[in-house]
């Protein structure tokens, strides 16, 4: 098997960064995410690819949270779109995990099915390598083998390393662009023996099994008043998912020139809905917070066949009213209905 | 970074407003054709355009009409930022559009059968659309009534067509009515649904497709069952706020359906299957 050793996991990164734009799991100060290999300090920054899940979800690498779309001159009645934005740098994401891996997957089936394909999506999308990091040893509030992911195992990835102890990494090339990236540094890889861990069970375990079918007949259920009741709309559930992909589109002029853009909204917000005239189908809390999660647990399951959570357990830990996406799918299993 | 290429569903097409008419004081209608002549792109009735006065803002708006392969018209009524600022544009000012979005009304599953449009206010742009395809396809369809009201006369929208144009058609009935007494209005006074239900039209082979305020619609439909339409036989379309128009910005949907993808045009008994956010 081919094999990355610790002392060669920095060296091996420098070679794919020079052709390919890195994004590495960094601790940096008080954030950890995935941060471009290109602003990456050693005095600073820690990679961490012992760590099971950095904060900040790479979603951002094909789905940035501010996007250029287009750009426009005017020159008096005439206005013309002078620039297109499709963005296909190479890129690396190294070191993601399967639910996170899982979860752009989700963005996949969102941008390129059900009519419309998104190019701006897809420039990114197509020029980005997934190397992915196998979880053998699930944390205290990871659960996504009960939403259908496998930790070990995961589909689409194009490299898949193991971590088999000391710090080194078993290397396997799964698709084309996978034996590609490994081409440019075959050099740093060593032929050895290697056997894979065995994974460890989940601590924490959630039991998904006909909530989606069940849910339909709950939209008012009194659940969602109790549920919600903590919760302060603020929105960083949506903003740390890796699954979560809602937009605004918006437009910056300066003079003659500008561009459109758009950006990462949040289905928390009374805005997000609010229409012309002042009527808004969600305009209370509550209201907001039910269509989140009926969003994740029955809406995207009854479109595209998956729930939109892949048990990454960001947004459980980072809520500041203790509202939990555990709690609301128990809450489900246990209700009369 | 590419050419400007309009293969991207969200880049538009920047095309020229060629003319654009007075409807009511907070209401004006804008003809747009591409700059090489025509339109932009084929619309059926019913879909939807996303419209950008391109340097302050985009909105979704009703293909009012498509004449021919000449222009689409926009009735656009001003409520916020991007639609007062289109109403001060000039004829030959550039603006974009981008689409078709949406289903558009069932033109096909209604030939044969006797129509029946009930509008309020701006809600008569999208109507219209349906309303002028069955004139234009006359004996695809039977007899068309329309009942259309807003606050006041001068909020009535497409006065030419209301008054003089349509009532002229073949075997078509047009009602007007408007929310208060008025100096010089002789015609009816109330609102829609009342004046519904005073016509009281026998729903026996007829469709029924209703388009208003969220409050006129709640109304009306609950009007049409109470004369004993089926679910079947009335069509609505619905608003949301939409920014993608093509079901990925994640804020049009009502479950697990998007409005500017698989709606606005719905009939109640699709409607009654969603969650009651509307
Ligand atoms: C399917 C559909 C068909 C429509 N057809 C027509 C039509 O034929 N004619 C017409 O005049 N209007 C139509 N509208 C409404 C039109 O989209 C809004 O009036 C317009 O976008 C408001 O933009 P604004 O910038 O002027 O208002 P803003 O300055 O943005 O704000 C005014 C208010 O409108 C809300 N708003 C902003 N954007 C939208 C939006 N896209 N949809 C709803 N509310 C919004 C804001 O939250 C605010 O409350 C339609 C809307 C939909 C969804
Ligand atoms: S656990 Fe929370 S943050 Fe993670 S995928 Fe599910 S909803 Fe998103
Ligand atoms: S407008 Fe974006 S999903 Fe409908």
């Amino acid at each position: 098997m081919k094999v990355m050793k610790k002392a060669k996991v920095e060296k091996v990164i420098e070679a794919l960064a020079k052709e390919h734009d890195v994004y590495v799991p960094i601790q940096r100060g008080a954030q950890t995410g995935f941060f471009s290999y290109r602003t990456y300090n050693e005095d600073y920054d820690d990679i961490m690819l012992d760590t099971l899940n950095v904060y900040q979800p790479p979603k951002s690498i094909v789905f940035p949270q501010t996007e250029k779309m287009y750009g426009f001159k005017s020159e008096g009645q005439k206005i013309n779109i002078d620039q297109v934005f499709e963005e296909s740098e190479p890129k690396i994401i190294f070191g993601l995990r399967s639910c996170d891996l899982k979860a752009i997957d989700y963005l996949d089936e969102l941008f390129f099915t059900k009519s419309y394909e998104d190019e701006f999506y897809r420039a990114r999308r197509k020029s980005t390598v997934m190397i992915v990091n196998a979880c053998y040893n699930p944390g205290t509030s990871c659960f996504c083998d009960s939403m259908g992911v496998s930790p070990n195992e995961p589909e689409n990835a194009d490299v898949l390393i193991h971590d088999i102890g000391e710090g080194d990494f078993a290397w396997e090339a799964k698709s084309d662009k996978g034996e590609a990236v490994t081409e440019l540094i075959k050099d740093l890889l060593e032929e050895q023996e290697a056997t894979l861990p065995t994974l460890k069970n989940f601590k924490r375990k959630v039991d998904y099994e006909g909530v989606a079918e069940k849910l339909k007949d709950m939209f008012d259920h009194p659940m969602w008043e109790d549920m919600s009741y903590p919760c302060h709309n603020c929105g960083i559930c949506t903003y740390m998912c890796p699954t979560c992909y809602c937009f605004d589109i918006q437009v910056k002029t300066a003079g003659e020139e500008g561009y459109r853009f758009r950006c990462w909204d949040s289905c928390m917000y009374r805005e997000y809905s609010q229409m012309a005239g002042g009527h808004n189908p969600r305009e209370l809390d509550k209201e907001r917070f039910r269509n989140r999660f009926l969003h994740k647990l029955q809406f995207f399951q009854e479109r595209y066949g998956e729930p939109l959570c892949t048990g990454c357990g960001r947004c459980i830990v980072v809520c500041p009213a203790g509202v939990s996406i555990i709690k609301v799918i128990e809450k489900v299993k246990e209700a009369d209905v | 970074m590419a050419e400007c290429n309009c293969e991207n569903p969200l880049v538009p097409s920047m095309v020229e407003v060629v003319d654009i008419k007075d409807e009511t004081p907070d209401v004006k209608t804008f003809y747009v054709r591409s700059e090489n002549g025509g339109v932009p792109f084929n619309v059926m009735p019913g879909q939807l355009a996303m419209v950008s006065h391109v340097p302050v803002g985009e909105g979704m708006f009703s293909v009012s009409w498509q004449e021919e392969n000449d222009h689409l018209q926009f009735a656009i009524k001003s409520v916020g930022l991007l639609t007062e600022q289109l109403h001060n544009i000039d004829i030959g000012q550039m603006i974009g559009v981008r689409g078709p979005y949406g289903n558009g009304f069932p033109v096909e599953e209604c030939k044969g059968k006797d129509m029946l449009f009930i509008g309020g206010g701006i809600g008569l742009a999208p109507l219209r659309s349906f309303i002028k395809y069955c004139f234009k396809y006359r004996e695809d369809y039977g007899k068309i009534t329309i009942i259309y009201g807003s606050r006041s006369y001068a909020d009535l929208c497409f006065k030419d067509e209301l008054f003089e144009k349509w009532p002229a058609m073949k075997d078509t009935e047009v009602f007007v009515t408007i929310d208060n007494e008025e100096e010089n209005w002789s015609g009816h006074v109330g609102f829609v649904p009342s004046y519904l239900q005073e016509i009281n039209p026998d729903p026996q082979g007829l469709i029924a497709v209703t388009c208003g305020p969220p409050i006129m619609i709640k109304f009306v439909l609950q009007a049409l069952e109470k004369m004993g339409f089926t679910d079947e036989q009335v069509i609505t379309t619905l608003e949301a706020r939409m920014k993608c128009g093509i079901g990925k910005c994640g804020r049009c949907n009502i479950g697990s359906e998007y409005i500017c993808l698989d709606g606005p045009v719905f009939n109640l008994a699709q409607l009654k299957k969603l969650p009651p956010e509307w």
